[in-house]
């Protein structure tokens, strides 16, 4: 694991953000530049003081963006130079409350908008940021404001943004339309088919139909969307179905993720009620595939470990954890596969992954 | 108030195919086609149609994006110009009863590019905005020209992704030209018309010629892997070879792809083989023939995957719009935009078939030159009429979404491209393929069904291909 958040003495008084350089050259202001450090720690100087970094090794934040709160004490490390999968968490509110939630919501709201929108400027060239919550939506004049603003002097980076779906409108569709949101993706969960089934899911009557009504702004806009689905014991026997909507409704999408769960948050309470053991049960995973594969919807399997999925599916079991919270056991040592594969969660038990686990 | 574009092809026994715009389609039993027709369609069909998106109801915004969206990815988009197919030269050390491009003797002189053609080919490479090429070489015979190939190919070092086809008779190959095909970038077509006695008859004349052409086969094969290769038959519709010789003659090489294409009505044969301006259902019968025995022998042996390229092509069109990129087969079909042919002598041409009809003058239909550009009243002439969209037959279709059109074969065979489009052999020919491909969609054949899932690269047997309602 990773660490994202690391204690830190700072000069300054308010929150800023600033990019770490340790090795490498200073590119532009609003740089901080190592002065004394060794694998415990760094001392860097930028525009706003000095800052001291304790519990990292100074070289591993060569290039990383972070965001210092003197207050607390902290550094966040919000965009890692090394790293594809950084994502910013833009609020911890959300309007569903999903049964498997990985994050569950809290009510307050902390804006941090200005902060994220200056880590954005200082990303590394190319880079694909992730935006995550809560619902990030819920304050979509500050996320598409974000967005436009980054991507008019950065046109080269890219964003992906996890939603539910349930707040847009028609008057969108124009924004979205703007050839600078080609650049944005638009990660969003549908678990069934069935209106109740998918409200029960994340915990919101009227969710299926108000998600219905978004998509089909987002469609209009040409916007690229992912859609997500967890598989939990719930909707397993509904795939197939889910399957013929997406290929009859939703063609459109740019990837269909079908996700195994993650054990953390409101899952770990209810793993033996929720999680689904698709080792026994592929056949309705395998048929979902199938036919949105037929027609021509680029389904993929997230957080599925290549050993655990029958053979002729396995290249669709892409590497989707995050390098900071995944793991390999020792058994995934002398397997071939092992750099395509997920891996397992840094919390998935461990005694689970060794019950699972046959390298290929 | 519901939107129903539906568009019928009768079946057998009443039942009917139903297609809409966007190319989503059932099977209707003859009950629920007379229950249409009779304007007396029950709550449960009007479910159907609506779950199914072949009818969009206005109180659905969902449905109808998807409708409207559905028939956008069926109009084929021509992007930046990125794939060229050059002729270096028109000479050919080979003389094939049915060639295509009227080549001349190898000892010739002047069918090659001249210095300032080879210059305005690469003038023209360096200018391209695409990120990846994609050059074919053809000829004559290609391989007469090392220089020339290596010239173009060291030119396309600057994208990020080049890839090169020779088109090659693979009679002679020498160390100069062995280093150009063993690049990995570089891959190799060739005609393989059959068993070896086939492949004497119609093409080398000699059996020891035809052995030198093999050898050479098996060598590039043994030495890549059967990727590096395609070959393509052309078979004479009045003598084919048995399916399985035929079949045997491309597995034994490691061969799974097999574009079976009759006799082009094009250059020489457009004297030698007279008959080939239209094919009988005698051809068509073949071509099913061939098609059942793949199937078989795909049932028997589940460790290989034989196919007819165009039937493959044809399944990805109607079930995965966008997938491919097949210029034949396409709609629109606009010509000398994302690809053109540049001849020999500096020519461009919107087609390969476009270059043999000016060969053979019978019509020039070249918009222009490598050195001063193409483009013009004359493109944009043809392309006027490049699609099937508002023509009165093709609007009537069910096909319609699945299907193409090419005005350039419509002036090969007929001189003129407003011939009645049912009247024509690219509309039967492809009303054939459709029908047969509906035909295997709905087989309840366990040996089909697994076929048409490996054609359509699935990782497993999807439930159906196809819904129906009684």
């Amino acid at each position: 694991m990773i660490p994202l958040v690391r204690p830190a003495v700072a000069d300054a008084e308010r929150p800023y953000v600033t990019r770490l350089r340790v090795v490498s050259p200073p590119m532009g202001a609003n740089e901080a530049v190592l002065i004394e450090g060794d694998d415990q720690g760094g001392v860097f100087a930028g525009p706003f003081g000095l800052l001291d970094v304790q519990g990292v090794a100074a070289s591993d934040l060569d290039g990383d963006v972070v965001l210092v709160d003197p207050a607390r004490g902290r550094i966040e490390r919000l965009l890692r130079d090394d790293s594809t999968t950084n994502t910013l968490l833009v609020t911890e509110r959300c309007d569903q409350l999903c049964v498997m939630c990985s994050q569950p919501p809290k009510k307050t709201h902390v804006d941090r908008f200005d902060l994220l929108e200056e880590a954005c400027a200082l990303a590394p060239k190319g880079m694909l940021i992730g935006i995550s919550g809560g619902e990030p939506t819920l304050y979509k004049e500050r996320l598409l404001t974000m967005l436009e603003r980054t991507l008019s002097i950065r046109p080269d980076l890219g964003f992906h943004v996890l939603t539910n779906g349930q707040h847009f409108d028609g008057n969108d569709v124009e924004r979205l339309s703007h050839p600078a949101f080609r650049r944005v993706s638009w990660g969003i969960p549908l678990y069934a088919a069935d209106p109740a089934l998918h409200d029960h899911i994340v915990g919101k009557d009227g969710a299926f139909v108000q998600l219905e009504t978004c998509l089909a702004h987002l469609s209009m806009a040409g916007a690229r969307i992912e859609l997500r689905t967890v598989v939990l014991n719930e909707n397993v026997e509904a795939l197939p179905a889910l399957s013929r909507h997406v290929a009859t409704r939703l063609r459109f999408v740019e990837a269909w993720s079908i996700m195994q769960l993650e054990h953390i948050g409101f899952a770990r309470n209810r793993w033996a009620e929720l999680f689904l053991d698709h080792r026994h049960r592929f056949p309705p995973i395998a048929q979902a595939l199938d036919h949105a594969l037929l027609h021509g919807v680029r389904a993929q399997m997230f957080n599925f470990p290549r050993c655990t999925v029958p053979a002729p599916y396995r290249h669709l079991a892409i590497a989707s954890i995050s390098d900071w919270k995944r793991k390999y056991p020792t058994e995934c040592g002398g397997c071939r596969e092992r750099g395509a594969c997920s891996g397992f969660f840094e919390w998935h038990p461990d005694e689970e992954v060794r019950m699972v686990v046959e390298p290929l | 108030m519901t939107f129903a574009p539906l568009r019928l092809r009768a079946v057998d026994e009443g039942r009917a195919l139903v297609v809409n715009d966007a190319g989503r389609f059932f099977m209707g039993s003859s009950a629920f086609v007379d229950r249409f027709a009779d304007d007396r369609l029950t709550p449960i069909d009007g479910i159907f149609l609506r779950a199914g998106g072949h009818v969009v109801g206005d109180d659905d915004p969902l449905g109808t994006a998807a409708h409207v969206r559905g028939v956008a990815d069926r109009i084929a988009r021509a992007g930046a110009l990125d794939y060229l197919i050059l002729v270096p030269t028109l000479r050919c050390n080979l003389s094939c009863s049915y060639c295509q491009v009227s080549r001349v003797a190898e000892s010739r002189v002047g069918f090659d590019w001249s210095e300032d053609t080879l210059e305005a080919v690469l003038n023209l490479i360096d200018g391209l905005h695409a990120p990846r090429i994609k050059i074919e070489f053809q000829g004559g015979e290609p391989t007469l020209r090392p220089d020339l190939l290596r010239a173009v190919i060291e030119r396309c070092d600057r994208f990020d992704r080049a890839e090169f086809v020779v088109c090659t008779n693979l009679q002679h190959l020498d160390a100069e030209i062995l280093a150009i095909l063993d690049r990995p970038d570089v891959f190799v077509s060739t005609s393989l018309d059959g068993d070896a006695a086939t492949h004497s008859r119609n093409r080398t004349g000699k059996p020891e010629v035809t052995d030198a052409f093999l050898a050479n086969l098996r060598m590039l094969v043994d030495r890549h892997g059967p990727r590096k290769v395609s070959a393509l038959p052309t078979i004479d519709p009045s003598l084919p070879p048995e399916p399985d010789d035929l079949i045997d003659a491309y597995a034994a090489l490691g061969l799974d792809s097999i574009f079976l294409r009759p006799i082009n009505y094009q250059g020489f044969a457009r004297k030698r083989h007279r008959e080939s301006r239209e094919q009988d259902d005698a051809w068509r019968r073949y071509y099913e023939r061939f098609v059942r025995r793949l199937i078989e022998r795909n049932w028997c042996d589940r460790d290989r995957v034989l196919e007819e390229t165009y039937l493959s092509i044809a399944l990805r069109r109607i079930f995965q719009p966008g997938a491919e990129r097949h210029v034949d087969l396409r709609n629109p079909n606009p010509m000398g935009l994302d690809y053109v042919v540049i001849d020999h002598d500096g020519t461009v041409y919107p087609t390969d078939e476009a270059r043999m009809l000016a060969r053979s003058g019978v019509i020039d239909l070249s918009p222009g030159t490598v050195r001063d550009g193409w483009g013009g009243p004359k493109r944009d002439l043809l392309n006027a009429n490049a699609t099937n969209q508002f023509d009165p037959d093709c609007r009537r279709c069910a096909y319609q979404p699945f299907c193409g059109r090419d005005v350039v074969d419509d002036l090969a065979r007929y001189g003129r491209i407003d011939v009645p489009r049912h009247e024509t052999e690219f509309c039967r020919r492809h009303l054939h393929l459709f029908d047969f491909a509906f035909q295997l969609i709905y087989s309840e054949d366990e040996a089909v069904l697994h076929s048409l899932a490996r054609w359509l690269r699935l990782p497993g047997q999807p439930t159906t291909f196809g819904e129906s309602v009684s």
